[in-house]
């Protein structure tokens, strides 16, 4: 046994250090973002010999291939080579949950903007050039361009899913009223600042590194492999960070990525891709657009007895995460409402246009959606309070079985509501918005509320596990690796939290690095909010073998049983004996203990019968609630949104700065959704809303003056997640539901009581002065 | 002296020679390893390229910094200018400014791909001290940010220290110097005239009708980043003092061809309010700091914002060739979708406004998706005259309604002397169905365009009758 090296000395107080987790502490690289020291791999320094590609793609929505003619573009100077699916080595496939998907097209195309061959150059510009200079021949076949017409003709991707639970039909026919009604919502482009970018450097036997702008690493270097014909451990792919996920880095990096990688191996050079903005948006999927329809019966009072809901998806013309899409879709069109007998019908429509994928929400959005318009349908045709329709159709006790069977457990809204309502001053505001309404000749106040119940956990059991890999180094720095991807939601700087929590440190001395799959394997994407959840445990549990192991050799050194050591304030304690943790981390490697842990993490007690559709898929649920205010003016259509306070369920919160930053920013997001952000397709098949100046994300000025976002208080998770948080990355997403519900309010304060608006969204300006224009004629 | 571009950049001169007169500052910039400033769009809708410009000081004061879009500014359009990106606001002791700092601990960035670009404009907003809530907006309204919902940046904001970048004096000196000269080089074939004198201009573009006129390049530019197109000649008129500055008498405003829209802001808000008013949302700021009004009407857009004001008030364009000067009234300017009059010769010299008489009411509107930065589904711009309960004067110019933007005389013929009243109102709504032609496309279809035409009648006609409720939800 060595001494000690240094003597023991008198501990400073062990409470003046706060805990690392549950304070706000800034983004791991806040300061680095607005110097421009932060490093995105667009602004990586390229190796030598590299080259740039340039996509190109399908200008038919549907057609079959006869020719293409590479020639022009290679005989223009920079140009190496032009990729075509014949060049891939293996499998032409990126199908991310059914194979069947193809990198480049072979012989068909299926929607405009359909990659068909890459062309490598030495810049950027000629690649582009090159591009637009190689001709495609082809024989243009049908389209199907609009939801409609495929679910019309049933032109599905996949036969219909449907969960059930109870008998609806009879309740339907004898239920006191009977109401029949649908909306449409459409898709949402992720607008990340960040365009989809990858870098491949082919290396040594064969190997290949890719730095690519995914929020499944794992998932790119299955498929990479699997391009290049190679194992799995011949492929490394590696992110430090993206400008902005949402969900469309999660299967749809792997096409930027597997065409870098072949054209890499092609060519025998380093090849980067980088979508310019309008690729991007005319390549890649989006938020699937969905045709809700409901039939439902309710009693006088607007108790719901029964539902059968259809919800169909636009998945455009590949299945990619549809399946996961529509799942959450279906086990969130309930919201938080209780049906005592129901039938919920998910369609997977196929048409020629981008094939949809995740996006914040991951179908869960527009399930809520089709439960919300439902209420909203029975509270007015009733004439109902709207709020208290909510209420009285809310989950309780002995109305706790969701449509797939779970059981509502720690259902936290009914609380909630009689909070907000008063913090919202909802009553006085209802009041005077219909006060407002009587007066002016033009201008038109709404006013709405909405819940939101978001089950956490990725519906597919099997994806709910994570890995993580933490080094103490002998000066006590702590080097963290998960298996989670940084894209701006601060998970690095709450994973980097708890593990500071563990050792007792402060968070400085933590150092998050770049998310490798050379580090930690076999990972989840980072998706459906789980990222803390499942890699904080993670690398919580690392961190915990390793203070285990340092905790006995300070047992040791202090001659004190194990159970008195601990670890705060930089040092580690027993009793009155203290020693810091860079000179307790020295002493453990001169005893030869291993400082470095993996931690494996798997979410207990959930399963899903995926053949029944019924099942415990989520380990807890999240809720949130949501006042707003607009107005809107009845001759443009134009509308402005004035106030809205949310409260937000996030548990335990681990960073309360971050969790509101999610709340504010998942809020506004959903606003565009469902009010500026329209995607606009012509008759051809083409998106014509393909960059800023035709696809309108809010700006600031669209931020309500009164925005007020607070955190439900006191409030641990009753399940035992990391330091008892909850999920937080895409619920408050659906807090914004209440701008379009105050929209609808708005519209049918110029018709009759009864009267139900027909305002779907996006909720533009045209849709809402189209909507007055049918009140007025009510 | 040698061919190329001489700029300050973060501070240091530097001499761009061999790179082609079409690349743009932001292309440059990343090329160079100054990857702070990020392409998010290269259309200048996105804000993540915004760096700080300065331009020279009509007369002897000093020098103007603006916050303008790297992906729309073209290296020659740099020289003689400083640039400071994000990198070079860092303090000498290479601690973050107080920009920086305060965007930082007010959680204002989450991903970070956008912060350099808020950081710039953030930067500008701080060169004046005007941290009203309306200032705050105005200086973001070209930035997008997907992640944080704005509040927190918003906030950032609030408590901004003013700031005044350091320019070397011998930089400075050096850089008045270049302004002062003609600039001209040739690059793989593409050449660029840069004239400080007007006749040289005048002389280029009769011997070159195909090279491409270049004032701020805010709608030109998006033909060679996004078209791809190669501009063989680039007359680029910038430096011309003649052609830029705010000309006042009695009885109009005259705005030189190059006098980009924030010069020109004050003088058209006194003009009339709501010209003002409708200007700010022709574009947010990095726009309005290199486009030009002349520039508008140059392109002829059905949907330049500009225009309809023009023809509503009646303005004159200045053309000037060697040959000589003509006047022509806006209207009888705008020939046909994106065609003008102008001779392959002439170059447009400026823009005569006539200020309108106190006792007209001028109103302008704009009708988009989203309020700051958008593309009109339709404008207006009406001036009314009502003198005894009648019409006097009705001139209603429309835009986003037809092949290009044009008044509505039918209408107009409709109001003139008949009483101004609910059913004149209307009689004018009818007429105005048969005046205009829109069509359908992504940003509204015709029905709702012939609807919001009319209605906005309605709302001209309750701004200037006796109600005082709010009629336009900026007032809420």
């Amino acid at each position: 046994m060595t001494m000690p090296p240094s003597p023991l000395t008198m501990p400073p107080s062990p409470s003046a250090s706060p805990s690392a987790v549950h304070v706000t502490a800034a983004h791991d690289s806040a300061l680095k973002h607005t110097t421009g020291e932060a490093i995105y791999i667009d602004d990586m320094p390229l190796p030598r010999g590299a080259l740039h590609l340039a996509l190109v793609t399908s200008a038919w929505a549907h057609a079959r291939i006869t020719g293409i003619d590479v020639g022009a573009a290679l005989a223009l100077p920079g140009v190496s080579a032009v990729i075509t699916a014949k060049d891939i080595i293996g499998p032409n496939d990126i199908g991310a949950i059914v194979p069947g998907e193809v990198l480049l097209a072979e012989d068909l195309v299926e929607y405009v903007g359909h990659p068909i061959a890459a062309v490598c150059a030495r810049d950027e510009d000629t690649a582009r050039r090159a591009a637009a200079l190689v001709t495609i021949e082809g024989a243009p076949l049908p389209p199907v361009l609009a939801l409609d017409a495929a679910i019309g003709d049933k032109h599905y991707l996949l036969p219909p899913s449907v969960f059930l639970r109870g008998d609806p039909d009879p309740d339907l026919a004898r239920a006191p009223h009977r109401l029949t009604g649908s909306v449409r919502v459409g898709g949402q482009d992720h607008f990340y600042l960040e365009t989809q970018v990858a870098l491949a450097i082919p290396g040594e036997d064969r190997d290949m590194l890719v730095h690519s702008g995914t929020q499944h690493p794992t998932e790119v270097q299955h498929l990479v492999a699997r391009l290049l014909s190679l194992d799995m451990n011949a492929v490394t792919v590696e992110i430090r960070r993206m400008g902005g996920g949402f969900g469309g880095k999660e299967s749809q990096a792997t096409l930027v990525a597997g065409i870098a990688a072949v054209a890499a191996r092609v060519t025998g050079h380093p090849c980067k891709l980088r979508l310019d903005r309008d690729t991007d948006m005319e390549v890649t999927g989006k938020r699937h657009g969905f045709l809700l329809s409901w039939d439902v019966g309710v009693d006088d009072e607007g108790r719901i007895l029964a539902v059968d809901m259809t919800l169909a998806a636009d998945c455009g013309w590949s299945i990619d995460l549809s399946p996961g899409v529509v799942s959450r879709a279906l086990s969130h069109a309930d919201n938080a409402y209780f049906y005592p007998h129901v039938r919920l019908t998910g369609l997977y429509c196929k048409t020629n246009r981008q094939s949809n994928t995740a996006f914040r929400g991951f179908g869960g959005p527009q399930g809520m959606m089709a439960a919300e318009a439902m209420v909203d349908h029975i509270a007015r045709t009733l004439q109902l309070d709207p709020v208290e329709t909510r209420r009285r159709n809310f989950y309780g006790p002995g109305r706790d079985i969701t449509p797939y069977h779970q059981t509502v457990e720690h259902f936290r809204l009914p609380a909630m509501l009689e909070t907000l309502l008063a913090s919202a001053d909802y009553a006085t505001r209802r009041a005077s918005v219909d006060a407002f309404n009587a007066t002016n000749p033009t201008l038109r106040k709404g006013l709405a509320l909405s819940p939101v119940k978001f089950g956490v956990s990725f519906n597919k059991p099997e994806m709910n596990q994570a890995g993580a890999l933490v080094h103490v180094y002998t000066d006590g720095s702590v080097s963290l690796n998960h298996g989670g991807t940084e894209m701006g939601q601060g998970l690095f700087v709450k994973v980097a939290q708890v593990v500071a929590a563990v050792f007792g440190l402060d968070l400085d001395r933590i150092k998050p690095t770049a998310t490798t799959t050379g580090k930690v394997p076999n990972t989840s994407p980072t998706a459906a909010s789980s990222g803390t959840d499942l890699n904080g445990m993670a690398a919580k549990i690392a961190a915990e073998t390793i203070r285990a192991r340092m905790a006995e050799q300070a047992a040791a050194l202090f001659e004190e049983p194990v159970e008195a050591i601990r670890f705060e304030s930089n040092r580690v304690f027993a009793g009155n004996k203290s020693l810091s943790f860079p000179e307790l981390a020295e002493a453990c490697h001169g005893e030869r203990i291993s400082l470095s842990s993996t931690g494996f993490y798997r979410t207990p007690k959930i399963h899903f019968d995926r053949t029944t559709n019924t099942g415990r898929p989520f380990l807890y649920f999240a809720h949130g609630l949501a006042v707003s205010e607009v107005a809107i003016d009845t001759l443009t259509g134009e509308w402005k949104p004035l106030r809205v306070d949310i409260l937000h369920d996030v548990g335990a919160s681990l960073n309360p700065a971050v969790d509101k930053g999610q709340i504010e920013g998942g809020f506004i997001q959903g606003m565009g959704w469902l009010t500026m952000e329209e995607l606009v397709w012509d008759k051809v098949g083409r998106l014509r809303t393909h960059a800023p100046s035709t696809y309108k994300i809010p700006t600031a000025r669209d931020v309500p003056a009164v925005f007020t976002v607070e955190l439900l208080a006191d409030a641990p998770n009753e399940e035992a997640t990391v330091f008892r948080s909850k999920a937080v990355g895409e619920p408050p997403l659906v807090l914004a539901l209440s701008v379009w519900l105050a929209l609808r309010d708005a519209v049918g304060s110029l018709a009759p009581a009864g009267w139900v608006p027909p305002l779907a969204a996006p909720a533009t300006p045209e849709k809402i002065l189209m909507a007055c224009e049918e009140a007025r004629r009510a | 002296m040698d061919g190329g571009t001489r700029f300050a950049l973060n501070g240091q001169m530097t001499h761009v020679n061999g790179v082609p007169p079409d690349w743009t500052l932001l292309r440059w910039l990343r090329e160079e390893g100054w990857t702070a400033s990020k392409e998010g769009c290269a259309e200048g809708d996105c804000g993540a390229c915004t760096v700080l410009m300065s331009t020279p000081p009509l007369e002897e004061s000093a020098m103007a910094w603006r916050a303008v879009n790297a992906c729309l500014v073209l290296l020659p359009q740099v020289h003689g200018r400083a640039v400071i990106t994000a990198e070079g606001l860092t303090k000498a002791d290479g601690g973050p400014h107080p920009v920086q700092r305060a965007l930082a601990e007010s959680h204002g960035t989450q991903c970070g791909y956008c912060s350099p670009g808020f950081t710039m404009a953030l930067a500008a907003l701080s060169l004046d001290a005007d941290r009203s809530e309306e200032a705050i907006l105005e200086s973001i309204a070209g930035n997008l940010c997907r992640c944080t919902g704005y509040r927190p940046i918003v906030e950032a904001a609030r408590a901004l220290p003013s700031w005044t970048p350091a320019l070397d004096p011998t930089i400075e000196q050096t850089l008045r110097a270049l302004t002062a000269e003609s600039l001209a080089y040739t690059v793989g074939g593409q050449r660029v005239c840069a004239p400080v004198d007007l006749d040289e201009a005048l002389a280029f573009r009769a011997e070159h009708p195909d090279a491409w006129v270049w004032a701020g390049g805010t709608d030109l530019g998006l033909r060679i980043t996004k078209a791809l197109e190669r501009p063989a000649e680039i007359l680029a008129l910038g430096r011309i003092p003649a052609l830029r500055g705010v000309r006042e008498t009695d009885k109009t405003l005259e705005l030189g061809a190059t006098t980009p829209y924030v010069e020109a802001l004050a003088a058209m808000t006194a003009l009339a309010p709501s010209l003002g008013a409708l200007v700010r949302r022709i574009a947010a700021a990095q726009i309005r700091n290199l486009g030009t009004l002349a520039g508008n009407l140059g392109t002829a857009s059905p949907i330049g914002d500009g225009l309809p004001p023009l023809i509503a008030l009646g303005a004159k364009v200045v053309l000037g060739s060697l040959r000589g000067e003509r006047v022509l009234p806006v209207e009888e300017f705008v020939t046909g979708y994106r065609q003008t009059a102008l001779a392959p010769d002439e170059l447009i010299l400026s823009i005569r406004i006539p200020k309108p008489s106190p006792n007209l009411h001028v109103s302008c509107h704009k009708v988009a998706k989203r309020v700051d930065q958008d593309i009109s589904a339709v404008s207006a711009a009406f001036v009314l005259g009502v003198e005894d309960g009648r019409v006097t004067t009705a001139r209603l110019a429309y835009g986003g309604v037809a092949d290009r933007p044009k008044r509505a005389t039918g209408a107009e013929a409709a109001l003139l002397g008949q009483p101004w009243t609910r059913d004149g109102l209307e009689a004018a709504k009818a007429a105005l169905a048969d005046d205009i032609a829109p069509m359908d496309e992504a940003r509204g279809t015709a029905a709702y365009r012939r609807l919001v035409a009319a209605n906005l009648l309605d709302r001209l006609y309750l701004e200037t009758t006796e109600t005082t409720a709010p009629a336009r939800l900026e007032a809420l």
